[in-house]
């Protein structure tokens, strides 16, 4: 029993994972900014095709193969940087205080233009770069086979959640975000650099994406449209714990990798639609999600 | 200390402040008397740099901060009290206190200093210190709000309707608060809106009418 239980909560826990450094970020910037990013996923589809590039690079080059481990963060850091301070200053600040449909437009004409900048940049093939992985190996406990690289992307997810955590309640910019997320504008009068917090946040963001897409191309390859893949399967999440929750993310990140694994196991035929039946579920049930609230802003 | 000249201001279309002007000194208490809708809220908040104003300037200390973003003008030594407490709900009562410094980066050892000023003047506050800002009631939110609003006046306090909501009992009792801030920051310049002057007569030293924008009357209290 366990045997076959196990397998199947290790692939679970690893899926849920890479969709948690995505619907993380996703929800981290719409507690602060209020704006749902459409252009969200192609951050994790960036940062996967910046990662595995890298990743190829380094390999060809003969440099040690172990580079490639840093060189996933790296590349989501690069990612970051390059990407989300320009983003948010230029078209993203643009939609504040206009209707969400404006917000939905610009963020979609925006994924449009990351996803033809991607295929303009990396081509349309597809692109695959396992070092990390391969370098990891396996480990057998107790007649049981475990990819170790599965083990490292649920610790780093951990790490992340934590980190996460401390960063908004211990920091003092965790918590001027909170207080920009629980009142904009007293936070304003107060003397909070508001704008500054959004680029911050939209930036965190980012990274976090790319996070996801970095450490995902060791076990998959890297092609066009991942970017709209991640987006809706990060939507379907956030929606599930309820936009602006952590710790909801996380949980609603398990639920969700949990359906898709068990899809792919027992119902192949579902794989694609279960996470939405799951998010229809418990959106009818709790319209706000299973952590979120109408009321209440907090992060 | 501050200056406001020839502010007018519109929201959605129409005009709700017209070339309001006003000045408020060190040492003196100013307030301004209004019913609803005659502006009150919206001078402070125009101050504060919260709603864009049409036209007018601002003059603090020979500089003119109309320009200023609203998160630079606590810095210059604003304290603000908005109408509606406006706490932090999931913040400690203590961290919504210290919140103004924390934004403007202070350094520790000058906000526990600060932050113990509060205490002093207001001991009730460090008594529910733990609690939530969602946990407080509105008068006891009122004393938080002013006790977050003095860490960062050094030069003047804004209070928007402080009594706005209060019992009688309460109003009476932050009336006499108001009567020992100004023994205990005798220096700082305030400006009070209110809609009925009589619980500030005590502390006024300056009355301002305010009626549809305008400052209608000026007279000094005795």
């Amino acid at each position: 029993m366990l045997q076959s239980i196990i397998p199947l909560a290790v692939d679970a826990l690893a899926n849920a994972a890479l969709i948690f450094f995505v619907a993380v970020g996703l929800t981290l910037v719409f507690s602060v900014l209020r704006i749902l990013n459409v252009a969200h996923g192609s951050f994790y589809s960036i940062g996967a095709y910046v990662a595995a590039s890298v990743g190829l690079w380094i390999v060809g080059a003969g440099l040690p193969d172990w580079l490639t481990f840093p060189a996933l963060l790296l590349s989501a850091a690069f990612v970051a940087a390059l990407f989300g301070p320009i983003v948010e200053k230029t078209l993203v600040s643009w939609t504040y205080g206009k209707s969400e449909a404006v917000q939905v437009l610009v963020t979609f004409g925006l994924f449009l233009i990351l996803e033809d900048l991607q295929r303009i940049v990396f081509g349309i093939q597809s692109v695959y770069q396992d070092t990390p992985m391969t370098m990891l190996g396996i480990s057998e406990i107790g007649g049981i086979v475990y990819l170790n690289y599965q083990l490292l992307l649920i610790g780093l997810a951990g790490v992340v959640l934590v980190a996460l955590r401390l960063f908004i309640t211990r920091s003092r910019t965790g918590r001027l975000l909170a207080a920009v997320v629980a009142d904009r504008e007293v936070s304003e009068a107060l003397g909070i650099d508001t704008q500054r917090m959004f680029m911050i946040a939209f930036t965190l963001g980012v990274f976090l994406a790319a996070i996801g897409g970095a450490m995902a191309t060791p076990t998959t390859g890297v092609a066009p449209g991942l970017g709209a893949d991640t987006m809706v399967l990060a939507f379907a999440v956030a929606a599930i714990g309820g936009l602006g929750q952590v710790e909801g993310a996380a949980i609603a990140s398990i639920i969700v990798a949990t359906a898709k694994v068990l899809a792919i196991y027992f119902a192949p035929s579902l794989d694609a639609v279960a996470p939405y039946l799951v998010m229809l579920a418990v959106l009818l049930v709790k319209p706000y999600g299973l952590f979120g609230s109408g009321s209440t802003r907090k992060i | 200390m501050l200056t406001v000249e020839n502010l007018n201001v519109e929201i959605e279309g129409t005009r709700v402040l017209r070339d309001l002007s006003l000045s408020l000194r060190s040492g003196v208490c100013t307030v301004l008397i209004g019913r609803n809708g005659a502006g009150k809220t919206t001078t402070l908040r125009s101050i504060m740099g919260l709603i864009p104003i049409v036209s007018g300037t601002f003059t603090m200390a020979g500089q003119e901060i109309q320009q200023l973003p609203a998160n630079k003008r606590a810095g210059l030594g604003i304290g603000y009290a908005p109408e509606d407490r406006r706490l932090i709900p999931d913040f400690s009562i203590e961290e919504n206190i210290l919140l103004p410094m924390l934004a403007l980066n202070l350094p520790v050892a000058e906000r526990k200093e600060r932050l113990n000023q509060v205490y002093d003047f207001l001991p009730q506050l460090k008594e529910m210190r733990g609690r939530p800002g969602g946990g407080v009631s509105g008068g006891q939110g009122k004393m938080v709000a002013l006790g977050r609003a003095l860490t960062v006046a050094d030069k003047i306090l804004f209070l928007d309707e402080p009594f706005q909501g209060l019992a009688p009992a309460l109003a009476l009792e932050y009336a006499r608060t108001l009567s020992r801030l100004r023994k205990y920051r005798p220096e700082l310049a305030l400006l009070i809106t209110e809609s009925t002057p009589q619980l500030l007569r005590e502390v006024a030293d300056e009355e301002l009418q305010i009626e549809r924008g305008e400052i209608s009357q000026l007279a000094k209290a005795d």
